[in-house]
Formats: C-alpha cells, structure tokens, sequence
C-alpha cells in the first residue's frame, strides 16, 4: 500500500512540473507584452518606446527565455511565486486572499448540490410517476443552463425586482458576516443549480438499479418493511457512485466560478485568473495554475487512494 | 500599493473555509430580510462602483482611466478644473503671465501632503522636471517640452520659463498625471500614492475595493463634503450597472452602452452621458497601399459613421466627419468636416490610385473592447462596398498592443481619449516614435509645424490659421479616417449632489469634482 501511495505522489508531482513547464510557455508564446499593456491599459495615452523597455527592464522581461523560466521554477520550488507585475503583492498572498473565497463558495455550491440532490433524487426513484417525470424535465434543464444565465435571472429576480439581495459585491466576513453571507448565496446557488441537477439524476439512477437487486427482495422477504430496507440498504449502497459523481463535480465546480465569479464581481482565484490572463501578468497566472493544479492532482491522488483502500485490486 | 496592515490582519483573523460556509448558511436566514443596501448608509460616504481594479500607480505615467480616476482624488496639480470643466488654479492660489513665456504661480499658504510633510515651491519644481523628462515615460511631454526654467522663488512661489509661447501648458497641468507630489515619489518605484489631494487611501482590499478618507490638510478642505468614498471593482458592465440600479452603489463609472437605456430609465438614477473619445481607422503607411494618401482618403470617404455608431454604440455618440476640436471659440467649426460618407468619392480615389478593382487588406481590432470589434465589422462592410476585401484580425487587446506597435496590420480599428482638448493632442498622431494607435510608419513634418504654430499663437486668428493649414493637410494626407466619438457616461443616484461629467476628453477626469460632490440620503 504505501509503495502504491509513494507512486501516485510522485506521479502527481511528475504532472504538476509538467504544467507549471507547459503554462510558461504557453504564457510566453503567447502575444501580448506586459509591459506595454501596463502603460496601455484601455485605450490613449500610448507609451514610448523608451518607457515600454524601462517597464520590461523592471520585470526581469529582458532575460533570456531559459533563465527567466529557471527563475520560475527555481521560486516555485521553494515556494516563492514572486510577485504580481500589476500590483507588486506577492502572488502567495494574492492566492492565500483568493482560494479561500473560491472555497468557500464552491464548498457552500457542493453542500446545496448535495443536501437538495440527494434526497431529491432518491424520492424521485422511489415515488416514480409525475414526481419522477417532473423532477426529469427540471434537472435536464438544471444541467443544461449555463450558469451565468442562472445569474443573472438571480440577479434580476432578488435584487433589481425584490430588492432582497445585494447584486454583487464582496465584503469580508470580518467586516460585516450578515453582508458576507448575502453576497454569498446567490452565486452559490447560480454554481449548485447544475450541480445538484447532476447529483439527483446520478442518484435517482443508482436508487433504481439498487431498487432492482435480488438482494433487495430477499430483505423484503424476511419481514424488514419498506422503510426501513430503504434507509438501511439500499440508499446506502446507491451512494457509492454519488459520492464518485460528487468527487468529480467539485473539479467542474471550480471551473464554473470564473462565470459565477464575473456576474458576481466575486473576487475569488478565477477572477484573479482572468484578470491576470488579460493583464498578462505572469508570475499571477502561474501562481494560480500551480495552486489549482495541486489542488487537482490531490483530490485525484487522495480518490485514487481510497479506491486502493476499497478495492485492493486496483493496487496493482 | 501592496496589501495594507488591516487587510493582513484580516487575512490572519479569517475562520477556516468550513466552519464560515456552515456559518454562512445559518446566517443566510438573517441576511435575506437584510435589504440590498450596502454595509454603510453613513451620509458622509459615497459608495462607488469603479470600472477596473487600478494598477500601482506609478508618478506621471498614464495607466488608464481607473487609475487616473484614483488620481483625481488623490492628488492636485498647479491647475485643475471646476465643475463647468473650466480651467482654474489648483494648488496655485493664483497664475500670472506677465508675457507669453513666462508663469508665476502663488502656491495656497500652508500646503501639506497627505503624510504630513510640507509642500513646497521646491516640490513643485521636481515634480514638473520630473515630468518635462522623457525618460520618465511621462505623457506630459507634448505640453512640458518647452520649460526653459523653473525657479523656487520662495516657499510658495514658482516661476517657469518657456522657450516659446505654448498655449497648452496650462490644461496639461490640470491632467491627473501632472500632480505635484513629494520627492520621494518621482521614481518608478515608489507607488505614487502620497499626494495632497482632497481625499487619501485609508485602506486597500486587492481585487476588492479601496477606502479614501476626506483628507484635512487639502487646500479646500473646507469645502468638500465627503468624509469617506467606498470604491468597489465591478469589472463587468452589467454587474456594475446593477450594483448601482439595486442600490448596492451611489455610483459608478463607465456605463456600458447597452446599459444607458436601462440605467437612464430607472427612478432615482441619473445617467450623465456627455461625447469624449473617439474611434477612427489607422493605417500601416510604411508600403503598400495605405502608404498613398489617395487610398488613405478613399477609406474616410468609405465609412458609413451613422451604421459604425448603430453598431457598436447603440447610436450613443456622434458621428465624426473631421478631428475632435475644443470648443475654444476661436476653432468653432475648423476641422468639423474633412470627409464624409460618399463611396462614390471612395472609389474614383481608389481608382485614382491605381486599384479600380480593389485589394485586400487585414484589419486589426480586438476582441476584448466588444466596442473596437464591432465598430471594426462596420467598416469592414464599407470597405468592402467599396472593393477593398476586408479579412478581420481581432486578438484580445494584449495581442493587439503587440500587433499594433510592431506594425502587423493593413488597417486597424482604434480609439483613444486625448489627453488635452487642445489640437496639440493630434501631435502624436503625425510625429514621434511610433505606437500602438497611431498610424505604423507615418509621419508628417508639415502638419506638425502648422500644429506647432498653432500652440505658439499668442492670438486667436494667428492660432485659428494654423489649425485651419493642419486640418486642411489632414484632409488629404489623412493620418487616420475619424469614425465617431462615443458617449461615455458616470450615472448616480438622486441623493448624489454636485457631480459633473466633464465634457470631451476630459471626461476622464470627471473625479475632479467629487471634491465638490455631498450626498443626501
């Protein structure tokens, strides 16, 4: 077992070099010069020739393509991601600001999906009939809107016509929790919506096959009523592929914050990601690809690993 | 501007993520009676929502329009302008100009910047050296270039010396950028963020927001109302538009053009839209066929200016058949109309050149500015109506800096602000190393002396025939094909009083008057 453990890590790391090489490049390759873009941003204004080479001094631009990529990986190894070229903040703190946030909003996005999915979908296999026709038609739908249409009908809805909530806007909780926790709710569930759509159909289907088992029916068969073989057996072992389906959603999850994130002007790591894509802000955008690689590889790592717990054959 | 003390100290307050989700949804209960308002209904705070996160200012370097709008609350230059956009002394209590090339300026008594140091006629001496340096990166140089001198006569008096009359000297000391600053900030280095201006940073939240505290020490203190502006970064239009219809705002920057009819619209909100920078087409004039000026005039007799501002503005600005003039009086009507839309005319040019059957051509936008984008696909219809073949290059805007400066195009859609309204903004245009946004490879010697004579008149008819010889020689030669100028709009609630969206190209420096703006809830 711990050979095995040994191996998954060092694969992991084998494929967080790959994309903290694959992301320098691509970043380096592609147009587009930070330093103008400083002196740029929107329009007029422009620049002088002079100006733009000072600015690229500054950044360590001039360097040759190897050493400023031995820089990086030399800093990133020791945990020094350097710093943003639009702010000068250190890109660790950037990151330790950000990822909490995006946490916590994908985190709250995967409580929802998870505490309405779940029995939402189990009802529905258990009730059939209209429920289950009814709650086919909302999930599909669940599934197939984007999430920034969800958004901004949110958006629309509970703050331009209710006024209930705020449109937008991030406070911290420090500040003012009651706030923290408003401009919390709408892009978590705009981000749950697809989600907890996904996990009713996954557990609706899992219930129905389990609800199929001649297992099933031998319990029945020795007295044990409806309820209790329900509870007891088969939700239980319908949740093995639900907790597969949620395992990989909260990768999709991350991926759907930009969105969220943009509607929302929720400063969260994907606007950060963004915004340092557009600025060309290197040592930011390496930072967060690095940071969401390891997040990656290590759910992927610690599935993978309970999968060898469960399963023993997988070891091999 | 890195990350301030109390935001730090936050950081390190903050409860793990799962203990604050689980808070936050039992909090969630409490919070949807809460109300859409914002945190502070404080009568001495204004709530500001702002188009971009500003970048660390640097002294005298442009940075865009967020970072200048920072500046205008920030900092003060010797002049400023009033709530009509007129020019009026700023730290200068008062200007002389005994001659032409001389300026006395009499500093306010008892000037202090924002941490407490004295501001003196010495500051104000290193400041403007600073920025008349082109290695500084300073925009300023245009109008600075002509200082002879400039003498600290005592503590509040500065006289400066040009070599010759330069009529724009004054508006470029009211540019945001031309700020007097202490010492220590006349450096790359150094975030320009000490200044003496009605308010000071309080606090910074990267990707957040800012806090700006009312600061004391300002000339007029007396007279500005505000305690505290809340700014808040909405990048994306419609949540900035929203913030500010929900009431999450009082105010906000830059609305979109799709946004005007909603915003405009709403009861309690006033949307203050006022023409200011404009679009036009540049060209590649090293070879090829918009190195002919007959080619280059055929394209500004192409554009079709009232289907370009359908496009990309919902007809949110004007059309513009000349160059943007101030409104100086004395100009009224130069430059108005150089071209206007005749493809008729179009084509005889073009086959006046040589090309009846027409080319094709590249045209560079971006598609990051969907405005650029969308003006561009206008005027590739045009063009192609009048033969020339029309293949779009829209990379997002870095791509298109890097595109444009090196010269990687035929043709480019481009807009820019100007920094004065005086015509010696058209300068750059047609002189100077090139840049993203002007024409690659074009320059014109004979424009740029009748532009400098122009900005050497000491009287309105020797000023009036200078500008009329450039105007004319842009006519034909066309350094660029204006398109349209567009909108541009701050909006407000009702309770916001005293703010003015300043005219033309100043409307960038509209932050100006919330020295002077109060709010009434």
């Amino acid at each position: 077992m711990t050979t095995y453990v040994l191996r998954r890590i060092g694969v992991g790391v084998g494929l967080v070099l790959l994309v903290l090489t694959l992301i320098f490049l691509a970043l380096h390759l592609v147009p587009g010069d930070p330093a103008m873009l400083l002196l740029s941003q929107g329009d007029g204004g422009s620049a002088t020739p002079d100006a733009v080479a000072r600015v690229r001094e500054q950044l360590g631009l001039d360097q040759p393509l190897l050493t400023q990529y031995w820089q990086f990986l030399s800093g990133a190894l020791t945990g020094d991601l350097g710093e943003s070229f639009r702010n000068g903040q250190a890109v660790s703190e950037a990151i330790g600001e950000r990822l909490p946030r995006t946490l916590e909003l994908v985190g709250l996005a995967t409580l929802i999906a998870v505490v309405v999915g779940v029995p939402w979908g189990a009802l529905a296999a258990r009730r059939g009939g209209w429920f289950d026709s009814v709650t086919s038609v909302l999930t599909s739908i669940g599934v197939a809107l984007p999430v920034f249409v969800f958004g901004a009908l949110l958006v629309l809805l509970f703050s331009l016509k209710l006024g209930l909530l705020p449109a937008g806007g991030f406070t911290e909780w420090g500040d003012d929790p009651a706030r923290h926790a408003q401009l919390l709710v709408m892009p978590a569930i705009a981000l749950a919506v697809g989600f907890a759509s996904t996990v009713a159909r996954m557990t609706r289907s899992a219930v129905l096959e389990m609800l199929h088992q001649d297992w099933v029916r031998t319990a029945r068969s020795l007295g044990l009523s409806r309820r209790t073989v329900f509870r007891k057996y088969v939700l239980r072992n319908s949740l093995n592929p639900v907790v597969t389906t949620v395992g990989i959603g909260v990768g999709t999850l991350l991926g759907s914050t930009v969105l969220v994130e943009r509607v929302f002007s929720y400063p969260g790591l994907s606007s950060l990601l963004v915004d340092a894509v557009t600025a060309r802000d290197y040592p930011v955008v390496q930072g967060v690809v690095i940071t969401i690689a390891v997040l990656f590889v290590s759910i992927n790592i610690i599935v993978d690993v309970l999968y060898g717990v469960l399963d023993p054959r997988v070891r091999r | 501007m890195r990350t301030s003390l109390t935001s730090r100290l936050r950081a390190a307050a903050r409860p793990r993520t799962a203990a604050l989700t689980a808070a936050a949804v039992a909090s969630m209960t409490l919070a949807a009676c809460g109300g859409g308002s914002g945190s502070s209904d404080d009568p001495g705070t204004l709530r500001f929502g702002l188009s971009a996160e500003p970048v660390t200012l640097t002294t005298g370097v442009w940075q865009g329009s967020a970072t200048n709008f920072v500046l205008t609350l920030i900092h003060r230059g010797l002049m400023t302008l009033d709530e009509d956009g007129e020019l009026v002394p700023g730290l200068a209590a008062s200007v002389e100009t005994p001659d032409p090339t001389t300026y006395v300026f009499t500093l306010h008594e008892g000037l202090t910047f924002s941490d407490g140091s004295p501001l003196t006629a010495t500051n104000v001496k290193n400041s403007l050296e600073y920025y008349a340096d082109p290695a500084n990166g300073s925009t300023l140089i245009a109008g600075l270039q002509d200082i002879a001198s400039i003498t600290a006569d005592s503590d509040t008096q500065v006289t400066v010396t040009l070599e010759a009359p330069n009529n724009a000297f004054l508006e470029f000391l009211a540019v945001p950028t031309a700020a007097i600053v202490p010492d220590a900030s006349l450096n790359a280095d150094t975030p320009n963020i000490v200044g003496a201006g009605p308010f000071e940073i309080e606090e910074q939240n990267e990707g957040v927001g800012m806090t700006l505290a009312k600061f004391d020490g300002f000339y007029d203190a007396a007279d500005v109302a505000l305690d505290e502006i809340d700014v808040a970064y909405y990048p994306d239009g419609d949540a900035r538009a929203n913030a500010l219809v929900s009431g999450d705002v009082d105010m906000i920057d830059y609305v979109t053009w799709e946004n005007f009819d909603r915003v405009g619209s709403t009861d309690g909100v006033e949307l203050a839209a006022q023409p200011g920078p404009f679009q036009y087409v540049q060209f590649n004039a090293t070879d090829g066929p918009f190195a002919d000026p007959l080619v280059r005039e055929a394209v500004a007799y192409a554009i079709n200016r009232d289907n370009a501002l359908t496009a990309a503005f919902q007809s949110h600005g004007e059309p513009l058949e000349g160059v943007v003039t101030s409104d100086d009086p004395a100009l009224e009507g130069l430059g108005d109309e150089l071209w206007s839309y005749d493809p008729d005319r179009a084509k005889e040019l073009l086959a006046e050149a040589g090309y009846p059957d027409g080319f094709s051509a590249t045209l560079l936008a971006t598609s990051q500015y969907t405005f650029l984008q969308d003006t561009a696909l206008s005027v590739q219809q045009d063009l192609q109506a009048v033969g020339i073949d029309v293949t779009l290059d829209a990379p997002d805007w870095s791509g298109r800096l890097e595109k444009g400066a090196a010269g990687d195009y035929d043709l480019a859609v481009s807009g820019d602000v100007g920094i004065v309204t005086n015509p010696i903004y058209l300068l750059s245009f047609v002189q100077g190393p090139d840049n993203f946004n002007r024409s690659f490879g074009y320059a014109n010697e004979e424009i740029a002396a009748a532009l400098t004579d122009g900005l050497r008149a000491t009287d309105d008819e020797t000023r009036a025939a200078a500008y009329e010889e450039a105007f004319d020689l842009v006519a034909t030669d066309v350094p660029f094909a204006s398109i349209d100028t567009r909108d541009q709009a701050w909006a407000y609630s009702d309770d916001v009083e005293g703010f003015t969206n300043l005219p033309g190209f100043h409307t960038f420096f509209s932050g100006y008057t919330l020295a002077n703006t109060s709010i009434e809830r």
